[in-house]
């Protein structure tokens, strides 16, 4: 299929950060595209390009084969977005930002303002002020907003943010459903596991750089076999292990079990060196690495972890001597 | 530019749904003073109606008696003054000469059958809606809403949403701008209807609305054929709009250019901290180079800078009541007023063009 998003050799610095560094991807017509990344990778920079809002330094961001920049009018036709916080007008209700946004690519359709505010179950509080709406609320509403006019090209900017596991489910529903019909949906989000169900390819970006591309199955495979063990003694086992060649190992995440890593199958040759060292193996399983595991690896940030925060404010100054009593 | 109407339309439902409290508080304040207006009105008359109109040649005429009353005051106190003069400055020969100055103009009026400036109802209301301080506080009101135009939407980050529409930056901001001034636009025309409302009452006439006003070209001088410019009634009305509309319009432009760059509040505070600030610091300044210089024409300069000419009116407002009025006042300064205005405008609305149209939203 033809690419609906093409960006190539982007950069873009804000002052002396780089914030993206020459990067190039692209998405088919039809494709649910993840797009990963920690905070501060240059995620949002990479949409707010694709959306418009800044233009990049050098390199070229296309949308239906249109400059987001120097055509935008022309490539903002084919796509709906919703951003990292949810921008609608508090003082209307939900409806009423509808028919407004509606208005902006035309005609305003009840029917459709109705489909939409019922497809993401926000029927009964569509006649409320959006000032009333909780995050989650706010972010369904964002993404009926984004869906007005039927675009071609979905672009979701951690659209998870704010909702419940209910609210998470719904929308994996709704956006395998619009995938189905042929939306295509460019996908940025931290929760890997809403990646891994839904997207066909991910891009993974690090510091304004990327660090992998390509379908999800091959990604979380290429990297060679992976295994865990169930042991009775996983200290012993460990140390067997390290033995064999090409073999590396760690205790695992359940109780008296290691996972074992290695680039050729080694499974019968740790089992056999485990039964022969009179290790009893409850079970060995030979596992698929998920999208995590590729993450933390590519981009040495466990996500939501402390290290993929922003840096924390500097440390308030130190009280002058004597105290705050003058 | 179906798409470019829709935005304005939009730009009003949302100024209207988020604002309509200013607009309510404005209706509130209009009817408080109306009807605070009339209820002296009838306390100090001592009647429920208005007096029986009066016609401006009967006015100059009493005006022309008060004015030779006058005189004959000031000799007596010339004669028993040998000194001759005021306290401050003025001397009684000046004022003898301001008093006949003002005599020759109404009866140049009267010969030549030229109504003044002051005449009818709604003339009086053109003055008084456009160039006093109705307009001086209308036209802040108008600044802070147009420097939340998109500022305002900056702060609620719905401006991300805006820009990633199918529209170009210049249809956004021209369609905020068009917005602003169609509201005020309204607001003025409303204002000056219900000024005009009270003035006709309180003149006891709606007053003719065709025949013709003069104005002094240059209102320090004394009035005949090579310093008037005469006008049709409707068409001065309209150039009033038209001079408030240019200030209203210039005050938008610097409020749309702060717009451009700031958050919401950032905005409302530098537009009104310029609005409110400039003209107070320009009259330290205007007395301070009129106490050395000794002379307030030496401060005239200051007409250059937009804030001190937004209500063009006010200029022309002070001529032809009754008696010469101060230098820069007069159809010439009211010119030089709006080309000042003008300038500004055109300056403001470009910058603002050239800000939002390279600016990147980061928020």
């Amino acid at each position: 299929m033809a690419p609906i998003v093409e960006v190539d050799r982007l950069s873009k610095s804000f002052g002396h950060v780089h914030a993206l560094n020459e990067i190039s991807l692209s998405v088919a017509e039809g494709e649910v595209f993840g797009f990963l990344g920690p905070n501060g990778a240059g995620k949002t920079t990479t949409i707010r390009i694709l959306l418009g809002l800044q233009h990049a330094d050098s390199g070229t961001a296309k949308v239906g084969g249109f400059d987001c920049w120097t055509a935008h009018a022309k490539a903002a036709r084919l796509l709906g977005a919703t951003l990292e916080q949810p921008a609608l007008y508090g003082f209307l209700s939900g409806r009423d930002n509808l028919r407004l946004f509606a208005r902006l690519l035309g005609a305003v359709d009840e029917k459709q303002i109705s489909e939409l505010l019922d497809l993401v179950g926000m029927t009964e509080r569509g006649d409320d002020k959006v000032k009333r709406y909780s995050m989650g609320m706010r972010q369904r509403l964002a993404l009926a907003q984004a869906m007005l006019g039927k675009p071609k090209l979905l672009i979701l900017d951690e659209p998870t943010n704010g909702l419940d596991p209910n609210g998470i489910h719904g929308l994996r529903i709704l956006l395998r459903k619009l995938a189905d019909e042929g939306m295509t949906i460019f996908f940025s989000s931290h929760l890997l596991s809403e990646v891994e169900e839904l997207c066909d390819r991910v891009v993974v970006l690090h510091r304004g750089e990327v660090k992998a591309a390509g379908p999800l199955s091959e990604l979380m495979n290429v990297r060679g076999f992976h295994f865990r063990i169930d042991v009775s003694d996983v200290d012993k086992a460990m140390d067997i292990i390290r033995s064999i060649d090409g073999a590396t190992v760690e205790p695992g995440t359940i109780k008296d079990s290691i996972t074992v890593n290695s680039q050729t199958d080694l499974a019968r040759s740790i089992n056999h060196a485990l039964v022969a060292a009179g290790i009893g193996v409850d079970q060995l399983v030979r596992t698929q690495r998920g999208l995590e595991d590729v993450y933390i690896e590519l981009t040495g940030v466990a996500p939501g972890s402390p290290l993929s925060a922003p840096p924390p404010p500097p440390p308030p100054p130190p009280l002058p001597a004597g105290g705050l009593t003058p | 530019m179906t798409l470019f109407i829709s935005l304005v339309r939009i730009e009003l439902v949302k100024t209207w749904r988020s604002r309509w409290i200013v607009f309510a508080v404005m209706g509130g304040l209009f009817v408080l003073i109306a009807g605070g207006l009339y209820t002296y009105y009838v306390i100090s008359q001592q009647r429920w109606s208005p007096p029986p109109a009066v016609a401006w040649q009967t006015t100059l005429r009493q005006e022309i008696a008060a004015n030779h009353q006058s005189i004959t005051q000031l000799q007596q106190i010339k004669q028993t003054q040998p000194s001759g003069g005021f306290r401050g400055g003025f001397s009684i020969d000046d004022e003898i000469k301001r008093e006949q100055q003002a005599i020759a103009d109404d009866q140049y009026l009267l010969d030549n059958n030229i109504a003044p400036l002051q005449s009818f109802s709604i003339t009086l209301a053109a003055l008084f809606a456009m160039g006093g301080i109705v307009m001086f506080l209308l036209i802040r009101i108008f600044g802070w809403l147009a420097s939340e135009q998109i500022a305002g939407e900056r702060s609620d980050r719905t401006i991300a949403i805006l820009l990633s529409r199918p529209m170009s930056r210049d249809q956004l901001l021209l369609a905020k701008a068009v917005a602003s001034f169609l509201i005020s636009l309204a607001v003025v025309v409303v204002t000056f209807l219900v000024v005009y409302a009270m003035v006709a009452f309180i003149e006891g006439s709606v007053g003719p609305i065709d025949g013709q006003v003069a104005i002094a070209a240059d209102g320090s001088k004394a009035v005949g054929a090579g310093n008037l410019v005469v006008m049709p009634i409707l068409l001065f009305v309209l150039m009033c709009i038209g001079a408030a509309m240019l200030g209203v319009l210039c005050v938008e432009g610097m409020s749309l250019l702060v717009s451009v760059v700031t958050g919401r509040w950032a905005a409302v505070g530098i537009t009104l901290a310029v609005l409110f600030g400039a003209p107070l610091v320009s009259g330290v300044v205007t007395v301070i180079i009129t106490l050395i210089s000794g002379s307030r024409a030496n401060a005239h300069f200051l007409n250059y800078f937009f804030v001190n000419v937004l209500a063009p009116v006010s200029s022309i407002a002070p001529v032809l009541a009754n008696g010469p009025a101060s230098a820069g006042t007069g159809m010439n300064e009211f010119a030089a007023q709006i080309a000042t205005l003008t300038v500004w405008t055109v300056a403001f609305f470009a910058a603002a063009w050239l800000l939002f149209h390279r600016r990147q939203e980061t928020g």
